[in-house]
C-alpha cells in the first residue's frame, strides 16, 4: 500500500483540504462498511507499461501468443497458479485438489466466495462451461485441452472433475495456461470473442481497450485474493522498439517491457539512468535440419554443422549478450537439462567439423552446399544478423558454402511443415513448463510434423511416452537425459541460444516479479 | 451544360468499378501464388494436430475452391462488407480496422497535402516572378531535390535533429500517452477542436509536424515546377500584358495570374494523391504512424488475405473518388473542358 | 562519327540545362565505376563481420562500421551493383512490355485498346509503391523478384505514353505516305512511328529510372528486396534506423545520401533531356 500513500500527496489537495475533509466525512458515513479500510478519495495509483508485442485476441479460446497470455493471466485466473517467481504450483481458484492413482482423474474444490469482476458468482459450472467452450471452438490453443482432457464435470457448485485421455503427470502445469481459465458468461458460447473485455476472476479487470493503442486495467474489486498494489495499469502498444525506448527515456512510460532490442538494452544499461532488470527466459532458438533430404540426411553433415557453430560468438555479436548459449533443447536451469552439445562438440570446433565433412565426402574443392532459411520479421531485427553469423561460422570450415534465403512468416511455416527447407531457423516458446514440452514436440515422431525435420526414432518415441506417464521426477529426469544424448548424436536440431527477458523501468518502480513462466504479474508492481 | 456535367460525373464514377475489380483480381491471385496462408501464420511453430489445422482452415474459409473464395469476397464487397481478418485475431471485421486506421492516414495526407501545395505555390511563384535569375534556378533545383528525397531518410534526419537531438518534437505516434481524446471523426486535430480539448490539440499538432513536413516537402517539388511553368505562361499572355499596360498594380496582376495558373495544378492533385498514399506507407513506417500503410505492412506479414484485399480495394476506391472530385473541380473551374 | 557527334552535341551542347546534364552524368558515371570496379575500390569484404563494431567514420573506415563490424564504405560501393541491376532490369522489363503494347493498342484501337487502357489506367492510378509491396512480398526477396515487382508498376507509364503518341502520329502525313507505298502495319509501327518516339522514350526512361531507384529503396527499406548479407542501400538504411537513437548517424546517413544522389542524377538528366526534346518539337 506504499504506492497509494505517496501518490496521494499532491499540492492541490492541501488547498482544498477543508472542503475535502467535509466531503470525506460525509462520504465515510455513506460508504462506511462497504469499503472497509480502502483509500477513499485517494488518487488512484497508475503505472504505464510500454510493449511492442500485440494483444491479438482477448479470448482464451483462441489466444496463443505470449503477450496476450500475459494479459489474460492478469485479468483471469486458473484453478491453480505458479507461486510468484517460482515453478511451484499453488492454489488459485481451487483451494485444494486430489488425483487418482494413475493421474487420469483430477478433482478440484473451488473457493466458495468466487466472483467475476462485475460481481457475477463463479461456480464449478462456469469452469466446465469455459473448458467445454474451448473444446467446441477449436481455436489455436485448443489442443492444450483436447489432447489431454476427455471430459470435464461439475459434481456440485464447487467441485470440478477432469477425466483425462491418458495419464498426464504434468496436468497441473497445463492448468496454468489460459485455455483452462474460467471466463465470464458474456463470452459468446460457441464462437471466438476477440474483443470481449469481461474477463475472468483475476486481480485486474479491463476498463478500456483500443486495439493496437491502449489497454487499461483496473483492480478487480471482487478478486478473492490480495488487492493489487497498483490500482491502475495502462499498457501502451508501440509499433517498434525505438519508439518505446524514446518514450521510456522521456518518462512517458514507467516500464518498457516486451521487447526492446539487444542494442537498446545495452545502451540503456550503459547510460545507467534507468533500472534494467534481467530475468531468465524459457524461450529457445535452434537450427532445424531436414533429416529426409540430401545432404542433411547424412548424420555426419548434421554433426559437422553442429560442431562448427560458435554459440558464444552468436550470443555476444548478434544478441549483444542479452541471451545465453544453449547446448540442449531443454533450457538451462530446468530439471534434467544437460549440456549435451557442449560435451560432444564444444563451440566452433572447426577441426571436428572438417573431419566429419571429410568423412561425409566433402572437401575444399567439393564443398557442402546448403541453403539456410530465416524469416525476417517474426523473430525480430536480429534474425538476419543471426543468419549472417551462422553463414560466416559454417564457411570458416572452408568446406561449406551457404546461401541465405528468406520467406515471410506465413510461407515460412508452410515450407517448414512440408519439409521443403533444408537448414532453417526456428524458435520455441513453451506452452507449459515441463521438459516434456521441450522434447516431445521436437523428437516424438507422432508430434513433430510441424517442425518438418522428419526425425523419427522408435527408441526416442518410447522413452518420451514413458516419461509422460511416470510421476517421479527423478525417474523422468533419467529418461530425458537419455533423450538428450540421442539428440546430440543424431542432430535433427542444433540448439543455439536461450533468451533472457529484460524489463527496463524508471528508478521508482518496484515489485517486478517474473517467474520461469515468463508471465509478468502486474499486481505486485508499485511506485515509490 | 448541367446535364452534361452530371453525365460526365456518372461515367467517371462508374469507371471506379473496373479499377477496383482489376486491382482486386490482381491482388487476390498474387496473394495465393506462394504456399503459406494466414492460418499457418497464426499456428506458427505450434504443435497443432492436423485435424485441428483442418478445422482452422475451414473457419477461415480457406478450404473452399479458389473461385468460390474469389466470388464470395467480391459479393461481400458489393454489400460493403470487407470480410473478417484471418489472423491475429481471426474473425474481426476488416472494416473495424479500416475505420480506425484510415482517419490517421487521412489526417496525415491532408496536412502533407496542404504543406505540399503551399510550398509548391510559394516556390513556384517565386521562380516565375524571378524568371531567369538565380532564384528561378534554385527553385528549380529545389523541385528536383524535393522530388528525389528518400522519405525514410529525410524523416529520420528530421527525427534525429528535432526529436532525438533537440527534443523539440515527438518522433512517432499521434498523441502523447495519458492524453485522453474523445474521437468523433478520427482526425485528432479536428476532434480536439470539436471537443475543446486543448491539451490534445497541442499534442496532436506536435505529433503531426514532422511526418507532415516530410511527406509534404517531398511532394511539393512537382507543384513547384508546374506552378512556375504555368505562371510564366500566363504572365506572358495578352490579357496580363494589357492589365499591366493599364497600370493595374503588380500584386493584383500576380493574383490574376496565380488564379489562372492554378487550374492545371488541380489536375496534378489527383495523381499526386496516389503518390501521396504510396509515400504515406513509408512515412507511416518511419514515424510509427498508426494508419493504413502500417496496417497493410503488418497484415502482409500475417498473409491476412482479407485484410490485404480489403485495404487494397479501399485504397483503389479512395484514389478513384479523389480523382473524381479533382476532375469535377477541374471541370467547374475550367469551362473549356468538354464532357 | 557524325552520329556520335550529333549525340554528343545533343547531350553536351550549349543548351539550357547543360549544367544539370553534366552533373547528372557525372554522378551516374561515378556510380557505374563503383559498381564495375567494386572489388578493387572497396577496401574490405562488405559481408565480413569484425570486432570493430559501430566505429565512426575515420581514415580506416571512411563511412564507419555497422553493428556487425562490416565496413559501410565497402557496403556502399558494392550496394551500387544491386541498385543498378534491379533498376535497369525493372525498367527494361517494363519497356519491353509497355512499349509494344502501347504501339499496338494505339495503332489498331478498338476493343482491345479500350480494355487494355482501362487495365493500365487502373494500375497507373493506384499508388505504385503499395502495389509493388504486395507483389514483392509474394515473390519473396531477391534482386530479380524485386525488379519484377517494380517493373509491374512502370508498364502503364510506358504504355500510356507510347499509346498517346502513337494515336497522334497515326494521322500524320508520313504515316499516310507509308501506307500509300504499301508498307505493312508492323513496318509502320516499328519503322516509322517508333523511331519518332525515341526522344520521348528516352526522357521517360531516365525519369522512370529515377523513380524506380526510390521505389527499390522503399522496398528494401521495408525489408522486401534482398537477403543479407547482400549489401543494399535501402536495406542498410532500414537496419541502421534503430541505432539513430544511440547517435550512430553514419549507418543511415550515407546509404540515404547515395540513394538520393543517384535518383537525383537521373532526374536531372531526364529534366535536361526533356528540355531538349521539347525544344526540338516546338
Amino acid at each position: 500500500m506504499h504506492g497509494l500513500k505517496y501518490a496521494s500527496v499532491n499540492p492541490m489537495k492541501r488547498r482544498y483540504l477543508p472542503a475535502l475533509l467535509i466531503f470525506l466525512m460525509v462520504f465515510s458515513v455513506v460508504a462506511s462498511g462497504c469499503i472497509g479500510g480502502g483509500g477513499g478519495e485517494e488518487k488512484t495509483s497508475t503505472i504505464v507499461i510500454g510493449v511492442t508485442d500485440k494483444v491479438t485476441d482477448l479470448d482464451p479460446a483462441n489466444a496463443y501468443d505470449f503477450y496476450t497470455w500475459e494479459v489474460l493471466n492478469n485479468v483471469m485466473e486458473g484453478l491453480v497458479k505458479y507461486k510468484p517467481g517460482t515453478l511451484e504450483i499453488e492454489p488459485g481458484l481451487a483451494e485444494k485438489w486430489e488425483v487418482n492413482e494413475d493421474s487420469t482423474v483430477w478433482t478440484f474444490y473451488l473457493r466458495k466466495d468466487l466472483k467475476f469482476a462485475d460481481g457475477t458468482p463463479l461456480k464449478a459450472q462456469d469452469v466446465v462451461r469455459s473448458i467445454e467452450r474451448v473444446m467446441k471452438i477449436q481455436g489455436d490453443p485448443a489442443w492444450l485441452v483436447t489432447d489431454f482432457v476427455d471430459r470435464v464435470e461439475a459434481k456440485d457448485d464447487y467441485t470440478v472433475v477432469f477425466y483425462l485421455k491418458q495419464p498426464t503427470s504434468y496436468f497441473l502445469s497445463l492448468l496454468t495456461t489460459p485455455p483452462y481459465f474460467p471466463v465470464h458468461p458474456n463470452y459468446a458460447p460457441d464462437q471466438i470473442d476477440s474483443d470481449q473485455t469481461a474477463g475472468g476472476a483475476g486481480p485486474y479487470m479491463i476498463t478500456k481497450w483500443v486495439r493496437d493503442e491502449e489497454l487499461v486495467l483496473e483492480a478487480n474489486p471482487n478478486y478473492y485474493g490480495e488487492k493489487p498494489k497498483t490500482e491502475k495499469i495502462i499498457i501502451k502498444f508501440y509499433r517498434d522498439a525505438s519508439t518505446m525506448r524514446l518514450a521510456l527515456q522521456n518518462g512517458e512510460i514507467d516500464i518498457a517491457w516486451r521487447t526492446l532490442r539487444p542494442s537498446d538494452i545495452n545502451s540503456l544499461k550503459e547510460e545507467g539512468k534507468l533500472k534494467v532488470i534481467e530475468v531468465p527466459g524459457g524461450f529457445i532458438r535452434y537450427v532445424c535440419l531436414n533429416t529426409k533430404t540430401e545432404p542433411t540426411s547424412n548424420v555426419k553433415v548434421r554433426q559437422a554443422l553442429a560442431a562448427a557453430i560458435d554459440r558464444k560468438e552468436i550470443a555476444e555479436k548478434v544478441f549483444m549478450g542479452t541471451v545465453e548459449p544453449l547446448y540442449s533443447l531443454i533450457p538451462n536451469g530446468m530439471w534434467s537439462h544437460k549440456d549435451v552439445f557442449k560435451d560432444k562438440y564444444g563451440d566452433g570446433n572447426l577441426e571436428l567439423a572438417k573431419k566429419l565433412l571429410q568423412e561425409a565426402g566433402y572437401s575444399e574443392s567439393n564443398p557442402l552446399e546448403i541453403q539456410l532459411w530465416y524469416t525476417p520479421t517474426h523473430y525480430g531485427d536480429t534474425e538476419a544478423d543471426l543468419a549472417q553469423m551462422l553463414k560466416e561460422q559454417w564457411e570458416k570450415t572452408g568446406m561449406i558454402k551457404v546461401t541465405i534465403k528468406s520467406a515471410e512468416w506465413g510461407t515460412y511455416v508452410d515450407y517448414a511443415r512440408k519439409g521443403q527447407m533444408q537448414v532453417y531457423l526456428l524458435g520455441w516458446y513453451p506452452d507449459y513448463l515441463d521438459p516434456d514440452d521441450y522434447t516431445t514436440p521436437f523428437l516424438k515422431s507422432t508430434a513433430n510434423s510441424w517442425a518438418g525435420t522428419g526425425y523419427a526414432n522408435p527408441t526416442v518415441d518410447e522413452l518420451l511416452t514413458k516419461a509422460q506417464t511416470l510421476t517421479s521426477q527423478d525417474e523422468r529426469a533419467k529418461l530425458y537425459e537419455q533423450v538428450q544424448e540421442i539428440l546430440a548424436e543424431e542432430v535433427p536440431y542444433i540448439p543455439l541460444i536461450q533468451g533472457k527477458l529484460f524489463v527496463v523501468t524508471q528508478e521508482n518502480v518496484k515489485g517486478v516479479i517474473i517467474g520461469p513462466d515468463m508471465i509478468f504479474h502486474y499486481a505486485h508492481l508499485y511506485k515509490e | 451544360m448541367a446535364r452534361g456535367l452530371g453525365q460526365y460525373i456518372l461515367i467517371r464514377a462508374l469507371m471506379i468499378i473496373p479499377t477496383i475489380l482489376i486491382l482486386y483480381t490482381l491482388v487476390f491471385f498474387f496473394l495465393r501464388i506462394l504456399p503459406g496462408n494466414p492460418v499457418m501464420a497464426v499456428v506458427g511453430t505450434k504443435n497443432i494436430p492436423p485435424e485441428q489445422l483442418e478445422h482452422l482452415m475451414e473457419m477461415a474459409g480457406l478450404n473452399k475452391p479458389l473461385y468460390v473464395q474469389y466470388f464470395d469476397y467480391l459479393k461481400g464487397i458489393l454489400h460493403g462488407d470487407f470480410g473478417v481478418t484471418l489472423a491475429f485475431p481471426m474473425g474481426k471485421p476488416v472494416w473495424d480496422y479500416i475505420s480506425q486506421r484510415f482517419p490517421a492516414t487521412l489526417e496525415l495526407a491532408i496536412w502533407a497535402f496542404t504543406v505540399s501545395v503551399l510550398l509548391g505555390l510559394i516556390t513556384g511563384v517565386l521562380g516565375a516572378t524571378k524568371k531567369g535569375t538565380k532564384v528561378d534556378t534554385s527553385m528549380r533545383l529545389y523541385s528536383i531535390i524535393a522530388y528525389t528525397l528518400f522519405i525514410p531518410w529525410f524523416g529520420m534526419m528530421l527525427q534525429y535533429v528535432f526529436g532525438i537531438h533537440l527534443h523539440w518534437l515527438p518522433t512517432s505516434g499521434r498523441l502523447d500517452p495519458g492524453v485522453d481524446l474523445h474521437t468523433i471523426t478520427g482526425l485528432y486535430v479536428l476532434d480536439s477542436i470539436l471537443t475543446g480539448n486543448w491539451e490534445a490539440l497541442v499534442s496532436s499538432i506536435r505529433h503531426l509536424i514532422l511526418p507532415a513536413l516530410t511527406l509534404g516537402i517531398v511532394l511539393s517539388g512537382a507543384y513547384t515546377r508546374l506552378v512556375r511553368n504555368n505562371m510564366v505562361d500566363v504572365l506572358s499572355q495578352d490579357f496580363i500584358r494589357s492589365y499591366q499596360a493599364r497600370g493595374v498594380p503588380d500584386r493584383k496582376v500576380l493574383w490574376y495570374a496565380l488564379k489562372n495558373a492554378f487550374i492545371p495544378v488541380v489536375t496534378l492533385m489527383g495523381l499526386q494523391f496516389a503518390i501521396l498514399l504510396g509515400g504515406a506507407v513509408l512515412t507511416e513506417t518511419t514515424f510509427s504512424w498508426p494508419g493504413m500503410g502500417t496496417f497493410l505492412v503488418d497484415r502482409i506479414d500475417y498473409r491476412d488475405y482479407n485484410a490485404i484485399q480489403g485495404a487494397v480495394i479501399f485504397f483503389a476506391f479512395f484514389v478513384g473518388v479523389i480523382s473524381l472530385i479533382v476532375d469535377i473541380v477541374y471541370a467547374i473551374l475550367d469551362p473549356r473542358v468538354k464532357y | 562519327m557524325e552520329i556520335a557527334g550529333k549525340i554528343a552535341e545533343f547531350l553536351f551542347g550549349k543548351k539550357p540545362g547543360r549544367g544539370m546534364m553534366l552533373f547528372g552524368l557525372t554522378i551516374v558515371l561515378i556510380v557505374l565505376i563503383m559498381a564495375i570496379f567494386a572489388p578493387w575500390i572497396a577496401p574490405y569484404d562488405p559481408t565480413q563481420s569484425s570486432d570493430d563494431v559501430f566505429a565512426p567514420p575515420s581514415g580506416e573506415h571512411l563511412m564507419g562500421t555497422n553493428r556487425l563490424g562490416q565496413d559501410m564504405f565497402s557496403r556502399i560501393v558494392w550496394g551500387s551493383r544491386i541498385v543498378l541491376y534491379v533498376v535497369f532490369i525493372a525498367t527494361l522489363i517494363s519497356m519491353a512490355i509497355g512499349i509494344p503494347l502501347g504501339l499496338v493498342s494505339g495503332y489498331y484501337g478498338g476493343k482491345t485498346d479500350r480494355a487494355l487502357s482501362v487495365v493500365m489506367d487502373s494500375i497507373y492510378a493506384f499508388p505504385a509503391l503499395i502495389l509493388a509491396i504486395v507483389i514483392a512480398v509474394v515473390l519473396g526477396p531477391s534482386p530479380l523478384n524485386t525488379a519484377i515487382a517494380i517493373s509491374f508498376v512502370y508498364v502503364p507509364t510506358y504504355f500510356r505514353m507510347v499509346r498517346g503518341q502513337t494515336l497522334s502520329l497515326k494521322g500524320q502525313l508520313f504515316v499516310e505516305a507509308a501506307h500509300a507505298i504499301g508498307a505493312k502495319n508492323r513496318e509502320i509501327m516499328f519503322k516509322y512511328i517508333l523511331p519518332n518516339l525515341a526522344p520521348t522514350i528516352l526522357v521517360v526512361f531516365t525519369l522512370s529510372v529515377a523513380d524506380a531507384i526510390l521505389t527499390e529503396a522503399g522496398l528494401s527499406f521495408l525489408g522486401l528486396s534482398v537477403t543479407p548479407p547482400t549489401p543494399d542501400w535501402g536495406y542498410d538504411l532500414r537496419v541502421g534506423q534503430p541505432f539513430l537513437l544511440d547517435g550512430y548517424w553514419w549507418l543511415v546517413f550515407f546509404p540515404g545520401v547515395m540513394i538520393m544522389l543517384l535518383a537525383m542524377a537521373f532526374a536531372l538528366i531526364g529534366e535536361a533531356l526533356n528540355e531538349r526534346v521539347s525544344l526540338g518539337t516546338r
